[in-house]
């Protein structure tokens, strides 16, 4: 197995990952919506997840960039200069009090997120199949 | 979490199975007493005695609606039962397209298109043509009957003769019901049916009942019931109503037979010709059900063949004009009637505006101005109420006249009980008219929201909210929704039926008369709730006070202040049941507790320095029962002040004794106050001095209105979740970070006080924070609380404003309600709306201060309109001011206070230009002036004092501190003192009229308020200038030295001391009258603000002489123009926008 198919191997795991993690955001937030959960146990449950969420994308982004995967990081990257703008604003974490006004938007958010982990995924799968393909 | 509201529902609990017997099911038809064949009592009579519950509707359960399993404001339940419930599915008979959405609030019971409602409003447009009019004799009397929507708390002020143009289009469908009922003797509806609506004005009942509204119908009452009091006779109009609305929903399916019929059969003798034109007319008849009732729009002046759509503008506007000019001619009837009505109702009516009258001229005037008729602008003038802004000098004194009236369709409410629709001062919307479609509201442009301040308190004089005790909680049980005046009985009374125990006071072992229950006939009531609305058992009061001991609060003198503030206060803590408790918290670099269950009756000091992790001392006894601790208590607060004295400490840890605090009283709930005179400085919640000059007036200055610390909203929520409240008191010789700190009374119920530059050497700044502390801890408030607003189906809760934490999309959680806090709703649409009235009800589910757990309903009913000019009459320039004014605060503190200023102006230009556009001759080109109508007037005024405001003006003069706290201010304040904040009163004193400040008829006497502006000034002159938070008197310098020694006491100008003064009492009239003033500006708004007096001399302190110059808004204080300039600014966007 080349590094290239290593390195989208692993791409294809994180980003299964990083969707079930978006899945789950947006089911908590559908939830919220009608009610079923409450703000504070929704930010508390989400807010676990934003930091690893967002490291564990980076790090990906990194891997790519340090085997030389040009498409794929250049794909990642404006993402995670959004994440780290973010971060930096301390904007990142879901606050219970303002949730209800920014629900429109963290849920837009959470589809573009999803949508894009999709993408990214089916895309790594292919690069994989196809640098497996190569090897062979 | 969610812990007030049971949360459960316990789906049909216990009055489901008997549902299922449809015997008691029909013993549930609202069997109302003197229903003619229910009992044989006098027909129409209410016999307060006469009436008994039917035999086995005895047991209280069976006819139950209400399920008391249901939670209060709580969570809506799902409503398992309702779609599979064999009753169910009979009754709910139109479960409503998109049920699944939001729960409609009763009115939403109201067939889409009710006939009775037609029949009953007695529209004017349903009456036999005025040829016929030769037959119906006493026309005078009976207009009033008809038109007059009921309750005269919103009689229509006056009518121009121009109205009665309204041809008669509907009467054919009047005269069709007419004589449908066959019998008529027999038929409650024939005898309703063109008849005037039951109401009449409740001011002349007499009259009305004396005056048959149609030829036939007094001919058919008389026989009916010849010797009938006339206050039977609107009884049973009454009662009969709720009949007429139930045949219209089900004309063709059939009804479920009442039992006792008499009055009932003959319904069923017609269901043919009613849902004949049920179905011909339905939506004509609904526009007149509507219409005719409140505010005849076109639509109902033309008959509904023409299709005029409603719409404001149809393309045949033309023609519509032409069809009303001969209606405005033939009958002279009419004519005569309408002065009659108008002489009868204009001592009732306060208000200008005359929507009939204004929506008929605006139609016109809207599509064919000019013509010359009498309906366009340049001849109705007061009548269309349209106002030029520009060149004139804004009316203030309108600011203090009531909202536009709410023109329910007569009938509406089902008591007609005049206090049936909610008081503005509880509850208010932006709109008194709703548009009927989300595209008409954004037409408008107009914002809708509530504003709301259910815990109002109840000054003397004020009515009291009337408490029902008897824990019988009726509601709908698919919306959730109280019972109330507005409810209908739709579809054999099935839906909202009576609990058979309505009619029985348990306590008293009487029977009562239904129709008098308080939450009939009342709009705001409180329930006692069962123990279904409880978690647990209700909390006691506790109070916890946090006391900063530091250096810089002992030096300002706050802790002595505080101290004796309390301890004078301990008699007026509400603790009616002997459970109230209070602790006492001291912190400075360490947290002192206090153990007041001492028995030696000494307190004993517990200091805790470990600020990492604090804990708790002991288990008990830190928080003592107020009866029980009372010396111990004493001796603390006595002593208190001497214990700190010659502290040298300065340090504040205020974020770890709020952590203790925190496990101190979250056990049970209540309230902590906190009193901090120096910024916490020590570990969890260290707040740093922030405040840079540099960014003041910048885009950036609104990062200094957000909170700095996270720890703060972190322990808020926690708060909100364990029914905590914390209140801030906050003083500051220095920066306070009144943006952080207040971020814990904001989401968790409380209040901010703030006291800049306190100290206690002055004795008006002590007096000023012991009088707010004394009242604060004295209020009766409301704990553990949550609050929802239902609105009817299609309305949508949005956004909210104020201080509480939403809990989930509409649930608000109040750990405590203090009096007199406001809060703002915005209100969007999920779809159209059907119906001709809807309704908001506000439920607060809450604990009493008594430690009652009770459930405050307000209802609010509003009209529904489908034109234009009738939204714009009826806004409310003052609710709109309120949530535009939560709307900019918002805006302010989380993007830019550009923006937010940037906003109120481009609504306000967004208002006026669709005004000029769509409602003036004007439709579209530059105009030399504005125009608006007059209910708005004041709009650009008030748009104008927020842009001058503290809250929110521009420029770099602001300290954060001060605007923060203001911009608490206006997101708390309710609407009576929020305006008099944003737009000062302005009194001129040395020339006021003799009775000015004396004791008159209405307590004191206060002069006549001036226009902001420094024209009024007078070199000589004094002026008093209050924005509720303050006082200003401002005295010229060449004030005689007679003024000067009358008022002040001293021979001449120049020995008055400028400041925050007290005035001295003197004996000299002029003193008395103005000291007499003062107290009654103190004294005169519900609210515990204490305002303090400022002597402001015309040479004096030019920083107190600038302050008190920029609250003079109509005047150019740089960078915000002055009044006319403002105007010219909007002239100029309006003509060159479209809209």
């Amino acid at each position: 197995m080349s590094a290239e198919a290593m390195v989208f191997l692993f791409g294809v795991i994180i980003g299964a990952a990083l969707l079930f993690v978006k899945v789950f955001f947006v089911i908590l937030i559908s939830d919220l919506e009608v009610d079923y959960i409450n703000p504070i146990e929704l930010c508390n449950k989400l807010n676990q997840f934003v930091l690893p969420e967002m490291f564990v994308h980076a790090f990906l982004s990194f891997v790519f960039l340090i085997s030389g995967q040009w498409i794929a990081t250049a794909w990642n990257l404006p993402l995670v200069a959004y994440n780290a703008n973010k971060v930096m604003n301390g904007k990142h974490m879901f606050d219970a009090t303002e949730i209800f006004r920014t629900l429109g938007q963290h849920k837009k958010e959470c589809f573009i997120k999803l949508g894009f982990y999709l993408l990214s995924f089916f895309y790594y799968l292919y690069r994989m199949i196809l640098a497996l393909v190569n090897d062979s | 979490m969610r812990p007030a509201p049971a949360q459960a529902p316990h789906p049909g609990q216990g009055f489901r199975p008997q549902q299922q017997h449809p015997g008691q099911q029909q013993q549930q038809y609202p069997s109302r007493p003197g229903t003619p064949g229910q009992q044989g009592g006098p027909p129409g009579g209410v016999p307060p005695m006469g009436y008994r519950p039917p035999a086995n509707g005895g047991h209280p359960g069976q006819n139950f609606v209400p399920r008391p399993g249901m939670n209060g404001p709580g969570p809506r339940p799902p409503h398992p039962q309702d779609p599979n419930h064999p009753m169910n599915q009979q009754q709910i008979r139109r479960p409503s397209a998109g049920g699944a959405s939001l729960p409609p609030s009763p009115s939403i019971q109201r067939p889409p298109m009710p006939m009775g409602g037609q029949m009953q409003n007695g529209s004017p447009l349903q009456r036999p043509p005025p040829l016929g009019g030769v037959q119906r004799a006493p026309s005078p009397m009976m207009r009033p009957a008809m038109v007059q929507p009921g309750s005269p708390g919103m009689p229509r002020p006056f009518q121009s003769p121009q109205i009665q143009a309204r041809p008669p289009p509907q009467q054919f469908m009047g005269q069709g019901q007419n004589t449908a009922p066959g019998s008529p003797a027999m038929n409650p509806m024939g005898y309703n049916a063109g008849g005037p609506p039951p109401i009449g004005s409740m001011g002349h009942p007499g009259q009305n009942q004396s005056q048959p509204p149609t030829p036939k119908m007094p001919f058919q009452q008389q026989q009916q019931h010849p010797s009938q009091p006339p206050l039977q006779h609107q009884q049973q109009q009454q009662q009969q109503q709720p009949l007429q609305s139930q045949d219209p929903g089900v004309p063709a399916l059939g009804q479920p037979t009442p039992v006792g019929g008499g009055s009932h059969k003959p319904k069923r003798m017609y269901p043919t010709a009613q849902s004949d034109s049920f179905q011909e007319a339905a939506a004509p008849a609904y526009d007149n059900g509507l219409n005719g009732g409140f505010q005849p729009a076109p639509v109902s002046g033309v008959p509904a063949a023409q299709g005029f759509g409603g719409n404001q503008m149809p393309p045949g506007g033309q023609q519509g004009s032409q069809f009303f000019v001969p209606g405005e001619k033939p009958g002279p009837t009419f004519g005569q009637s309408v002065p009659a009505y108008q002489q009868g109702l204009q001592p009732l009516a306060g208000q200008p505006l005359q929507p009939n009258v204004n929506q008929l001229t605006n139609q016109m005037g809207g599509m064919n101005v000019g013509s010359g008729y009498g309906f366009n602008n340049a001849q109705g003038g007061a009548s269309l109420s349209t106002v030029a802004l520009m060149g004139v000098a804004p009316k203030i004194l309108d600011l203090e006249a009531p909202p536009p009236t709410i023109n329910l369709p007569a009938n509406s409410s089902i008591t007609q009980s005049p206090h049936a629709n909610c008081d503005p001062s509880y509850k208010r919307s932006t709109l008194n008219a709703i548009p009927n479609d989300s595209n008409l509201l954004k037409k408008s442009r107009l914002p809708f929201g509530l504003v709301i301040t259910p815990y109002r308190s109840v000054k003397e004089g004020d009515e009291p909210v009337p408490v029902v005790t008897d824990a019988i909680i009726a509601r709908c049980r698919r919306c959730r929704t109280y019972i109330n005046p507005f409810v209908k009985f739709v579809e054999g009374g099935q839906r909202w039926k009576f609990p058979s125990s309505f009619d029985y006071d348990s306590q008293t072992q009487q029977p009562v008369d239904r129709w008098q229950r308080k939450e009939l006939n009342h709009a705001v009531v409180e329930y006692i709730a069962p123990t279904e609305y409880m978690v647990r058992p209700p909390q006691p009061l506790v109070y916890l006070f946090v006391i900063d001991v530091s250096y810089p609060a002992i030096q300002c003198g706050m802790v002595a202040t505080a101290a004796t503030t309390i301890l004078e206060s301990l008699d007026r803590i509400p603790n009616d049941e002997g459970r109230t408790k209070i602790g006492i918290i001291t912190v400075d670099s360490s947290i002192h507790f206090y153990n007041l269950n001492n028995e030696s009756g000494e307190p004993k000091m517990l200091v805790v320095s470990d600020l990492e992790d604090p804990f708790l001392p002991q288990p008990e006894d830190l928080l003592c029962n107020l009866s029980e601790c009372r010396p111990t208590l004493e001796a603390l607060l006595n002593r208190m002040n001497e214990m700190f004295k010659d502290t040298q400490n300065v340090g504040n840890a205020l974020g770890p004794a709020l952590q203790s605090a925190y496990k101190l009283v979250s056990p049970i709930g209540g309230k902590i106050l906190c009193l901090q005179a120096s910024l916490p400085n020590l570990e969890a919640g260290a707040l740093k001095m922030r405040e840079d000059p540099k960014l003041l007036g910048t885009s950036k200055e609104s990062t200094l209105l957000q909170s700095s610390n996270s720890f703060y909203k972190t322990l808020a929520i926690d708060c909100s979740k364990s029914q905590v409240c914390v209140d801030m008191f906050l003083f500051g010789s220095q920066y306070s970070d009144v943006a952080t700190l207040s971020c814990l009374p904001r989401f968790t119920g409380g209040n901010t006080f703030f006291y800049p530059a306190f100290t206690a050497a002055k004795s008006e700044d002590a007096l000023k924070f012991a009088h707010e502390l004394a009242e604060f801890v004295s209020q009766r408030i409301a704990l553990e609380a949550v609050m929802r607003v239902r609105a009817s189906k299609g309305l949508r809760m949005s956004a909210f404003y104020g201080n509480f934490f939403v809990r989930s999309t509409d649930l608000l959680s109040l750990p405590n309600v203090p009096r007199d806090q406001s809060y703002s709703i915005e209100v969007s649409y999920e779809d159209n709306i059907h119906i001709p009235i809807v309704c908001f009800q506000t439920a607060l589910l809450h604990t009493s201060s008594s430690g009652e757990r009770r459930i405050r309903v307000l209802t609010l009913a509003i009209p529904v309109t489908t034109s234009l000019s009738d939204v714009y009459l009826s806004a409310d320039q003052v609710a709109i001011a309120t949530l535009l004014a939560n709307k900019a605060v918002e805006r302010g503190m989380n993007s830019k206070l550009d923006d937010a200023r940037d906003a109120l102006t481009n609504k306000c230009v967004d208002i006026l230009g669709v005004y000029k556009t769509h409602m003036t001759a004007s439709s579209s080109g530059a105009t030399p002036n504005l125009q608006i109508c007059d209910n708005l007037k004041l709009l650009p005024l008030l748009t104008l004092g927020m842009l001058k405001h503290v809250a929110l003006r521009g420029g770099s003069q602001i300290p954060s501190d001060l605007r923060s706290y203001a911009m608490h201010l206006f997101s708390t304040l309710p609407s009576q003192c929020l305006i008099p904040y944003i737009h000062p009163k302005f009194y001129s004193l040395h020339n006021m009229p003799e009775n000015c400040g004396t004791i008159g008829q209405n307590g004191i006497e206060m002069p006549m308020a001036m226009n902001l502006s420094s024209e009024r000034l007078e070199r000589g002159g004094l002026f008093l200038l209050e924005d509720s938070q303050n006082i200003f008197l401002w005295i010229g310098r060449d004030a005689v030295p007679q003024l000067c020694l009358d008022l002040f006491g001293v021979p001449n100008y120049e020995s008055i001391r400028g400041g925050k003064t007290t005035l001295p009492s003197l004996e000299t009239d002029f003193n008395q009258r103005v000291n007499l003033i003062v107290a009654k500006t103190r004294e005169m708004r519900r609210s515990s603000y204490y305002p303090q007096l400022y002597v402001i001399k015309e040479d004096g302190d030019p920083a107190l002489r600038l302050w008190f110059l920029s609250h003079l808004i109509e005047d150019r204080a740089e960078p915000v123009m002055s009044y006319h300039q403002y105007l010219g600014h909007l002239k100029d966007k309006v003509n060159s926008g479209s809209f």
